[in-house]
Formats: structure tokens, sequence, C-alpha cells
């Protein structure tokens, strides 16, 4: 089946946060105790009960008081996923056939390496350390319905669909270039803007850390030759060499 | 002494201390062999993945424990030196031919020496590393760091455990018995270790 | 509206102003995005950046309350650049009327027009009418020239609203007024439409109503009523308020705006006399003379078969107004406050928290003997006696909580802004104990019934004559559970006998006796049908016997393309959904816009009511009547006023036939820019300044105590009081806290911080909130002075969360005041103080 992926355009969003409740609300997360920190951006931060935030943000404008921008904060389904990459427990973190990045708690094990090669400091752990992001709404999906916040945003800011479809009809529509239409293997979740990515808080170019990625590989295939090196070289020398006779041992022992 | 006479080489303490670390090692191993590869097949045998993480932990806390206290009883002997060691490395310790002539060795062969030498400093990398891991998540850079690190040691460790066993075993037959009732014959041990048994007999050593 | 929600989406030009639609209507968003999509602009005029200014091509700030001044200009430009729809002014308004020559405007009595009665501080509108002809009809000059026209009286009272005394009074920059009145002047072509989107930022002011009036006439001089993505929008919050005042809940009306009769109407026969307009204007259709039908079949609906001939059909029992009595909410809780109710039914209600001065409010509560709290859960106004500042032991008031349905937790329709009544079904159980409204009144009814029945009483006869056939009686006549289909029905109206239109020969059958009514247009005024409200009769009908629910369609066709969906669901009246159309047409029947037909005459085609060649397409037209060219049958097109035209001069008004610039009650200047003498609206009524007033009521203004102009508004988390809203924890986590939100500028000048709790109190009350220190406010240059402006939410109360972490009402603050019209309270501009938090 064609990859399927978010589009979002920040430029449609009129920062309601539907998205954000609509989440919470499918999903069934509780709602955390909050203050006001001087915005009406909240919480804080993606929580493990927070899988998508939208981010205010007032920028310096020519025609008017300020640009204010508001902009989905939540986690792109990389193709080529740092969690995914580095996680030690098979089925924790999962593709969907749709090209999602799932998680499975039963199969966490809380060890929480994900977020730190995610290159968008996504994966958040519940009380139990297991680990809590946006998935896509993977059962949503699953049955051919949109995710909830793509569902519920009023203005098609975060649509959902065919993604090369998405990024075909956005070049129509005047975007050249989606960010996440290349890096990390093609984002699940593109956003189409036409200011630089800096200004809605997102890196020019996202990257895995360089020693998970090294490690991933080229290292880790060495272990498998490490072990099995040694392993067939000692059944070499057994076969070959032999082990140590009796009579063997060093000179000056009468 | 008779040749057949058997001689103390590893005290009570040292020969538990030994399974201790060897145990723990290949949990270790088997486990962290589990994580890297997803084997399945080694998580179910744990009792699934989250079940062999915590195995993992407390298998690292023994593997910690008695690689410090191995300290006290191998360190010091691994840590001494002389030209015999070099003729040892020379000759390849014996083992690539069975005619070659291999200096007079200590309680410990040169390879030994090395070989602990190499676990204590990579052991006390995943050691450091792996409790970083499970201590500190919330430091990334910390993490990525610690990932990478107790993974090159794991290659290490893991790419030495063959040889090890091997050496230990098949390699040298009467070995074993060492890191069962820690007394190996008289004539075995004054041909493997002979400057030990010098020692020992001139009672300068034990 | 006069427009809906989806016909947004066609508009060139839409004016978001005195409303935020992005942040408090996001569906509708959708369609203004839409708009823009197709090419539209969006311009944006409001006192703070908000996040549909964010979205905006032209964003344009404006101190609150100077809505008029900025308008006004917007007329003087428009009349000076001849950007006015010339053909549809002298045609379809009341531009060409010629004035009679007493009529003064306020550049020539120094603020107000001719007849103003300093002492009570009312008009004599005898000089606001027209010159008569012969046949008693206006005269008109349809050159526009005649010095007493509307058309020049409107230059004249606008000349003075240039370009720098707007700027000066509104603290908008020259060359953003420039901008916005030249895209608005814009759609003065036939082929370019504009729409405005407003809400309690243009109502909640003591000159509200007319700050509607002046941009209807702007949308008049431009053409732009009764187009696609034209006309007057308010965007209406509450999900059912159009429904609301559509089913007369409001104290000066009955069902479909029918006006609530006063103790000197004595009988029907002089209400249907006093309350039905006449003109001689014969191509006026002038709907309202229908009124006598509305009435009567009003009174058979709710009286049955109590209400007859001779009885007037019950009239004697409805309740009547004293003379000049105003029940509106500011004077009801006045009286309320001076011990004159013992009871009290909040019902879907905080006046705790909605309430203006809601000190005030709390008070006045503690001086009932009973309250009923309707409601989904207790809030500040079922537990006022326990609030802070309140004497508990002294507070007698018995207070009685019923817990009621949500709208999800019953069936029933729901009549949106945009005139649109959709049927909803019931999702879920309601939970405990609670049940939907029309049970708790339908238990209330028979239990009150039955104590008239037992006891007698001062006057039974209205409550006990009631029909009431609002589900299956039992032996006792007693309903055990409401069947709101069966409400619905009684308000769409039955035929009582069977209805002929006998002005045809054979007469025709329009209506079968037991069947309901197809529309309100067969309605009698001889007691043989009823209609529980006429602007829903069609809602709920019968055709060929199968009985439909109108309001349950779901039909997706849009044929025009123009979003009608004429369907889905059932708009009032008779499902037209751009009221005004007629005007959309010329002369002939053609469009103004043919891209953007609302509707067309077709010359040709039969019409298949009369088999006759000549019929309307598209939309419901309003009337159908051809084309006003016709010389026989041709009618005006609107046809709700009684001269048929739109109204540029607007005599119905309290405070004036024009909009004149007023300031808010409390405002930073000493003097009105615009008069010397008057400085506020000078028909308001005053709470507070004379003997007896009462000292809750105080207002200040150019007080250097409270030195901060302060509006309110609201958040996209959070609904009206906050009551159901602070109880959902994923909102109140996106939102937990009151607000205010204050300037760079004033923050560096008072030391704030962003996120620190400041105290912000006006003369009536104080109340904390976390300071949010944005760019989003910028300090406005009012005649040579810099005025700061701060802005606060009105979403929390003290009740809840229990710990009292989410804040209190805006309405501390808020004056007792409202327009002269319609009494809604200036919510949107007072005068306010901000220090640092104590403690």
């Amino acid at each position: 089946m064609a990859r399927a992926s978010l589009l979002i355009s920040p430029e449609l969003c009129i920062g309601c946060r539907a998205c954000q409740i609509a989440c919470k609300s499918w999903n069934q997360l509780p709602g955390d105790k909050t203050a006001n920190r001087g915005t009406f951006e909240n919480p804080a931060d993606l929580t493990p009960d927070l899988y998508n935030k939208i981010r205010f943000i007032e920028v310096p404008s020519e025609a008017n008081p300020v640009r204010w921008l508001f902009v989905s904060q939540r986690c792109m389904h990389c193709d080529d996923a740092g969690c995914m990459k580095i996680c030690p427990a098979p089925g924790a973190l999962y593709k969907t056939k749709e090209g999602a990045v799932a998680f499975n708690k039963d199969k966490c094990i809380g060890c929480k390496l994900c977020a730190a090669a995610c290159p968008f400091n996504v994966p958040r752990y519940d009380k139990n350390d297991k680990v809590s992001k946006c998935n896509l709404c993977a059962d949503r999906i699953a049955n051919n319905m949109a995710p909830a916040c793509a569902k519920t945003c009023p203005t098609g800011a975060i649509s959902y669909g065919d993604r090369d479809a998405i990024i075909t009809k956005s070049q129509k529509a005047g975007y050249s270039k989606l960010y996440g239409q290349a890096d990390l293997g093609g984002l699940g979740a593109l956003y189409a803007f036409h200011d630089a990515p800096k200004l809605y808080g997102l890196d020019e170019k996202p990257v895995i850390p360089e020693m998970v990625v090294f490690w991933h590989q080229y290292l880790k295939p060495l272990s498998w030759i490490g072990i099995g090196g040694t392993a067939a070289l000692m059944l070499l020398h057994y076969v070959a060499i032999g082990p140590k006779k009796d009579k063997e041992g060093n000179d000056d022992a009468k | 002494m008779q040749n057949s006479d058997l001689v103390r080489k590893e005290s009570t303490f040292g020969i538990v201390n030994h399974w201790a670390l060897a145990i723990s090692c290949i949990v270790l191993t088997i486990s962290g062999f589990g994580f890297l590869f997803h084997l399945e097949g080694i998580g179910n045998a744990f009792g699934g993945f989250p079940a062999m993480k915590g195995i993992h932990n407390w298998a690292g806390v023994v593997f910690t424990a008695s690689l410090v206290l191995s300290m006290f009883n191998w360190l010091k002997e691994a840590l001494t030196f002389d030209s015999d060691d070099l003729g040892w490395i020379l000759t390849a310790g014996g083992y690539l031919s069975h005619k070659a002539k291999v200096p007079p060795m200590h309680k410990l062969n040169t390879g030994q020496k090395f070989f602990y030498l190499t676990l204590l400093v990579s052991g006390f990398a995943i050691i450091a590393t792996g409790f970083v891991i499970w201590l500190m998540p919330e430091n990334k850079p910390a993490l990525v760091w610690s990932h990478f690190i107790h993974n090159v040691s794991f290659i290490i460790i893991s790419a030495f455990l063959p040889i090890h066993i091997y050496l230990s075993t098949l390699g040298n037959p009467g070995t074993i018995p060492i890191m069962i009732t820690g007394k190996i014959p008289y004539g075995w041990a004054k041909k493997k270790h002979s400057k030990w048994i010098k020692e020992l007999e001139e009672g300068r050593s034990h | 509206m006069t427009n809906h929600w989806v016909d947004l989406k066609n508009a060139d030009v839409v004016l978001v102003m005195g409303a935020n639609p992005a942040s408090n209507h996001p569906i509708s968003m959708r369609w203004i995005m839409k708009a823009r999509e197709n090419g539209g602009k969006l311009v944006v005029v409001d006192p703070r950046f908000t996040q549909t200014a964010a979205k905006a091509d032209l964003y344009a700030p404006i101190r609150s309350g100077t809505d008029i001044a900025f308008l006004g200009g917007m007329i003087k430009y428009i009349i000076d650049h001849n950007l006015y729809f010339r053909e549809y002014v002298i045609n379809y308004t009341n531009a060409p009327f010629l004035v009679n020559p007493d009529f003064k405007t306020p550049s020539q009595l120094d603020g107000v027009f001719s007849g103003y009665d300093e002492k009570t501080h009312k008009y004599d509108k005898k000089s606001w009418s027209y010159q008569m002809d012969e046949k008693g009809v206006a005269k008109k000059d349809l050159t526009l020239k005649d010095p007493n026209c509307v058309f020049q009286l409107l230059r004249k009272q606008y000349a003075r609203y240039t370009i720098d005394k707007v700027s000066s009074i509104t603290g908008t920059t020259k060359e953003k007024l420039q901008g916005v009145y030249a895209a608005i002047g814009s759609t003065g072509k036939p082929n370019r439409v504009a729409t405005v989107c407003y809400a309690m930022g243009w109502t909640q002011h003591t000159v509200g109503v007319q700050n509607i009036r002046a941009f209807s006439m702007i949308q008049l001089l431009l053409g732009n009523m009764g187009m696609a993505g034209g006309g007057i929008n308010a965007l209406r919050g509450e999900s059912n308020v159009q429904g609301s005042t559509d089913y007369g809940l409001l104290f000066d009306i009955l069902p479909g705006y029918n006006p609530a009769p006063i103790a000197s109407v004595i009988d029907l026969k002089t209400y249907i006399e006093k309350f039905t307009p006449k003109t001689k204007e014969t191509r006026s259709v002038n709907w309202w003379s229908n009124r006598s039908k509305y009435i009567t079949s009003y009174l058979k609906a709710i009286y049955g078969d109590n209400a007859t001939k001779e009885n007037e059909f019950g009239y004697s029992w409805l309740p009547k107004l004293d003379e000049g009595m105003n029940a509106s909410w500011l004077n009801l809780f006045n009286e309320m406050f001076k011990g004159k109710f013992e009871g009290f039914f909040a019902w879907g209600q905080n006046p705790a928290c909605s309430g203006a001065n809601a000190n005030k409010v709390r008070n006045a509560l503690s001086k009932l003997k009973w309250m009923v709290n309707v409601n989904l859960y207790d809030n500040e106004t079922g537990s006022f006696w326990k609030g802070p500042g309140m004497n508990t032991k002294e507070i007698q008031t018995e207070v009685f909580m019923l817990p009621c349905a949500s709208s999800v937790e019953k069936e029933g329709s729901i009549s949106n802004s945009g005139r649109l009544a959709q049927w909803r079904r019931k999702a879920i159980e309601p939970i405990g104990k609670s049940i939907p409204d029309a049970e708790i009144m339908n238990e209330l009814y028979f239990k009150v019934k039955k104590l008239y029945q037992k006891e007698g009483g001062k006057f039974p006869a209205p409550i006990v004559n009631l029909s009431w056939n609002y589900g299956p009686k039992d032996d006792k006549g007693r309903i055990e559970h409401i069947d709101i289909h069966k409400v619905a029905m009684e308000i769409n109206g039955y035929y009582l006998a069977d209805i002929y239109d006998k002005k045809v020969d054979p007469p025709k059958l329009i209506g079968k006796k037991g069947e309901l009514c197809t529309n309100f247009v067969s309605l009698q005024d001889d007691g043989t049908t009823s209609c529980g409200c006429w602007l829903y009769s069609g809602s709920y009908t019968q055709k060929d016997g199968k009985i439909i629910n109108m309001m349950e369609r779901r039909g997706k066709d849009d044929p025009t393309g123009l979003g009608l969906y004429s369907g889905w669901a059932w708009a009032w009246p008779v499902n037209r959904r751009i009221i005004y159309n007629r005007a959309s047409v010329d002369q002939q029947g053609n469009p103004w816009d043919p891209q953007r037909a609302v509707i067309k005459w077709n010359p040709t085609k039969i019409n298949p009511a009369t088999d006759k060649p000549g019929v309307w397409e598209g939309d419901v037209p309003d009337g159908p009547a051809p084309p006003l060219a016709d010389e026989k049958g041709g009618k005006l097109p609107f046809i709700m006023r009684a001269d048929g035209v739109g109204a540029i001069f607007g005599p119905g008004m309290a405070d004036g036939p024009f909009p004149e610039h007023y300031e808010p009650l409390e405002c930073p200047l000493q003097e009105n820019p615009m008069s010397k003498k008057h400085r506020i609206n000078p028909t308001v009524k005053l709470f507070f300044g004379k003997e007896g007033d009462l000292a809750e009521d105080v207002f200040y203004s150019c007080d250097t105590r409270y030195p901060f102009v302060c509006t309110t508004y609201r958040v996209t988390e959070h609904w009206q009081t906050g009551v159901m809203t602070r109880h959902v924890p994923w909102l109140l986590e996106a939102q937990p806290q009151m607000f205010v939100e204050i300037s760079n500028e004033l923050a560096k000048e008072k030391g704030f911080k962003n996120g620190e709790k400041v105290t912000v109190s006006s003369a009536r009350g104080s109340l904390w909130a976390i300071a949010i220190v944005t760019d989003r406010f910028k300090p406005f240059k009012v005649m040579d002075t810099t005025i700061h402006q701060v802005g606060i939410p009105w979403h929390f109360g003290w009740q809840f969360p229990p710990d009292g972490s989410g804040g209190e009402s805006a309405n501390l603050l808020t004056p007792t005041i409202g327009d002269p019209n319609t009494m809604i309270p200036e919510s949107k501009a007072f005068m306010v103080n901000i220090e640092k938090a104590r403690g």
C-alpha cells in the first residue's frame, strides 16, 4: 500500500487547538494541571499525555505589530526513524503499513533511548516509563479514517492522505519543496510553508545523532563478526592445531 | 610433591566470584544480543523483552560487583609484566605450533593477563555506560554517548568470550578444575605456571 | 445573519470587525479561508492582533468603542470617491427619500439630532420623518441632489469624519484607515462583494446597535445586501442563541419576533392595529402586514381549543408588560438587588459570572427567597451564598439544584446564526438523575397547573388553559415524557380546518384539516390555523400525506456552487438561505453578478405554482413576485420593511437615524472629540449619579485611578462563563487561568514581567490575572495622548477549580450600562488599573 502522510500547513493554522484536544479525546489521555506561563501555549512541552501540541510563536513583522505563527509539534513519522533504529525491544516501536511509526507499550522496555535518537525530541514516557507519542491514530488509519487531528481541523491545516498525492498537490499550490520531503528517508509529517524552517522552530537539516547512525550502520554488524569470527577461529584452531598436549609446558619444568 | 598431588590455584572466594562473573556475563551477553538484534526467541526465553531488561539490569549489578571483587583477586598479578611476557607473545603462547617453546609463566600467563585487563577496561566501560542508560535517561547527550560506548564495549567483550571459553576448556585440557575445585595437579601446574610454583615452594607466594 | 456561514467563502473582501472567528468560531474560519483560497482578502479591525488577524491580508488596530468613528470615515470615503453602487442605492434604499426639513444632525446641534429632550434623555422623532406626496408615499429625488434627501443628509452627517479626525479618535494610522476603506470601497461594483463578520465587539457597547447600523448602511451603499458573499453577518455565539430569540426568550418579544404586548394594548384588535405596519407604497410587500395571522395562529397553538373567536383566542391570558417597562437583564438585576423578587430560575445560565457588574449581581441574588439553578454543574450562581465576600450566615436564599441533560443527551433542533435549524439525535443517555430541560418544564407545568386547579389563585387561566400537546396524556391529562417532535410540530403549525385560496376561481384547497402547515403563507387570522412560531412554519411539515422533519435532511447537493446546500436541514424563512436576495438582481431580475447569482428571473420557464411563464431560479426568492420592472406585480426587495427599501436613514432607532460617535461610558477622554456637549450616548439609561442610585453602579471617566482601557473577549478553549469547559480537564489544561494581555510598552512602564500575577481593578471590583505581555496590543495615539488598552477573557469563576487556581470573572469589573435600544451591557470598553499582585 502506498505510504500515507500528514500535510501540516501552518499558514492555514488558526491556532484553535482543536487538533490538540481531539488527539487527547481519541486516545483518552488525561488532562494535566497546568499554569498560564504568559502565553496561550499550554502545556509547555509534549508530555506522555500530549502527543500533539500547537506552538504559538510571535516574530517581528513589518506590516503589523507582530506575525503570530501557529505550528503543530508532534512525531514526524520518519521513514528512517531514529527511535526505531536505537530501540532494543522489537515491536515497541513499529511501522504500520501506512508508514506511521506506532508504539506498543506492552513491548516497550522503558529504556528511553528513543528520545535520545529522535531528531525532533518527540518521545515521552508515562509513569511506567513506557514510550508515548503520536502514533498517527494507527487504529483509525488502519480503518481508512483520517487521524483525529486531521479530521477535526477546520481549515485543513492538518490533512492526511497519500504521500505522493500530497506532494504533487502542494507543488501545484506553489510550495516548490515541502519540509520533510527528503529528510530522514522522507518524513510522514510534511510541512508546507514559504518561510525558513527556523522561523517555525524546525531544524533546517534534521538528523539522527551521528553516533547512533555510525553505530547502527557500520559497527553493529561487527558484533556478529566479532563473536562469530572468534568462535569460528577457535573451531578452526581446534581442528587445525588442536588442544595443548599434556607434555607441553615451559622449558624449565623438570 | 608428586606430580599428581593437587595444588590450590584458586580460593573459594575466587571460584564463586569467577562463576558470578561468568554467569552474569553470559546472561548479559545473550540478552544483549537479544536487544541488539531484536531476537524474539531470546526475548521470549527471558519472559518478554520488558522482563529481559530487568534481568539484564540486575545481572549487570552482579557483573559489576563480581568484576570489582575480582580486582582483589587478579589485578595485582595482571599488572605484573616481565620479559617472559614478551616471549610468550612471540611464541603466540604456544598455540600456533605444538613445537613452540613458551617461556615460564607466573600464576597468570600473558594471555590471561591481557584478557583480564581488556575485560576490566571494557567491562568498566560497559558497566558505567550501562548504569547511565539505566539511571540517567533524561540526559540525552549522555545517553547517546553511553549507547555507543556500551555497544562498542560489547563487541570487544563478546569477541573475547569464545577465545576465553575455548582456551579454558577444549584448548587447554585440565584447566576446568581451577574453576570447580580450585585445585590442579602439581605436575600440570609446574609445566604451565612454573614461576608461580617456584614462588609457592619458596614461600614467597600463595 | 442575512446570509449564512458557508456563504462567507463567496466574498471578495471579508471584513472582520468586532469579532474573532479564528478563536471563537473556528469552523467559520474554514469558510473565510476558502474565500482567501478563491482570491478573497481578509481585513481585520480589532484593538488586539488576534488569531484572526494572524491570517489577515490587512490588519488595522482600533481603540475599543470607536467603531462609529471608523465606519463614519468609511462612509465619507465611499461618498467622496464615488464608490457607491448608484443604481442599487437609488432603487433599493431610502437614499432618495426627502426628509422633513426640520430634521437636524449632530453637526448642527453639537452632538444630538433634532428632537432631543435634555430631561428625559429621549428623542421626539417628529422631525425624523419624510415629506409625503399626495398618495401618502415618501417624496423622492432620484438624482440624489436635493439637500433634504437622505443621501445628502448622509453626506452632511459624515462630513466631519475626515481621515485625520477619525485617526485621532480611533488611534488607527491614516495609512491603515485608507487601506481598509479602499478594500471595502472596492466592492461597490456589481461584480465585487464584501461581507462582514461581527459579534460582541460591535454589540456590547452603549452605541452597539448603531455600530451595526453603520455597516448595514455601508453594505447598502455598496450594493452588497442580498448578494452571495455579502450581507450583514452576526457571528452569534451560543449554538442555539438564534433559536432562543426566534422563540421569544427576550422580554420584549413573542415567538417569531412579534412584539410582546404591553398593558395599554388591551385586546387583540388593538394589538393588531398597533403592530401591523401600513404603507401606501404599492410596490412594497410589507410582509409584517400579515401580523394578525401570526399572532392569532400563535394563540391557537398554545391555547388550542380554549382559544376561540369569542375570547379573542386567549389574548387576555398573555402576560403584559407595564407601560414603559424594560425588563431586560440590567434592570432585572437592579430590581432584584432592591429586593423586588422572591424567586429566580437561573436556567442554563450563570449570572454570578455573566452579568455586568458581577458583584452587584451576586449581592442581588442574596436578596432572593429561593433560587432554582438548572444546569449541568453547580456554579458560581448556585453556590453564590458561599462565594468570596459573601456573608453566608446572613443569606436566607434557598437554592435548588436541578441537574439537566446536555445537548448530546437529548434530541431536538438547534438554530445557528445562519438561521439554519439542524435536527440532532440523542447520542447517549443523560447521566445520573439529570433530565432534559423540556422534561423539567413539563413536570413543573403539571405541578403548577395542579396547584392552580386545587387552590385557585390570582390568575390561573394563562397556565391552566395551555393546550400543552407535547406528548401522550394519561387519564389524568398528564404527560409522562415530552415528545420533542410534538413540540416541533406545534411550532410548525396545523391546519385546524380545510383552508382554501379564495383568490383563485374555483377556490383551491391549500391545506387539509389536521395536517401540518406547508409554510406561513397559508396561515390564517380567523383561528383556522395554529402555529407556534411563524418563522419556522415549514420546518416540520407534511407533503402528500407524508410527515417530513425538514430539519433532519442532510442533502449535500450544491447546484449553484455558492454553498447554499438547500437540501441540508432547513433555514427560516421557508428555507431561504440568503435573505433580501431580490436586491441581488436588477429591476429586470438579472443578477448584478452573474458569476455568483443567488436568484435569477427566467421569463419563459413555466411557474408550476401559477402555470404561467416567469419563475425565479436559484435560492428561494424573497417572495415569488416578478421583478420590480414588472408593471403589475413587481415588488421592492426589502420585504420586511413597510416601505420596501433598505434603510440608510433609520428613524426606528432610539439614539438617532444615523450613527454618531459617542465615547464609551467610562473612557479615557474628558470630551467627545465629535461633540463638546455630549460625551456619551445621550439616550442611555444611567444607573449612577442620581439620588437613589446604587453605590454599586459607580462609574468613572478620565480618572487617573483607572487609566487603561479594558476590553473583554473569549478564547477557543472556554465557553461563556466556563461552567462546562472548566470541568473538562483537556480544556483546562490548554487554557488554565485568568490572564490579562498587556502591551510591552505598558509592561515596561509598570515593571510587569510576562507570566507574573497582577491585579486588575475597576471602580466596581478587582481580580488577579496572569500577565501576557505581547506586541499584539500596542498603545494608541488618541487626540495627542497615549492610551493603553488591555484585554481579559471572561471564562473563569471562583467555584471551579475548587482551589481557585482558575481565577475570577471579568464581569466583576464591567459597568452597569447598556445600549439604549437593546440594553446589552457595554462589556467591551471600560477603565481599569493594573498593579503587581499583592501576596
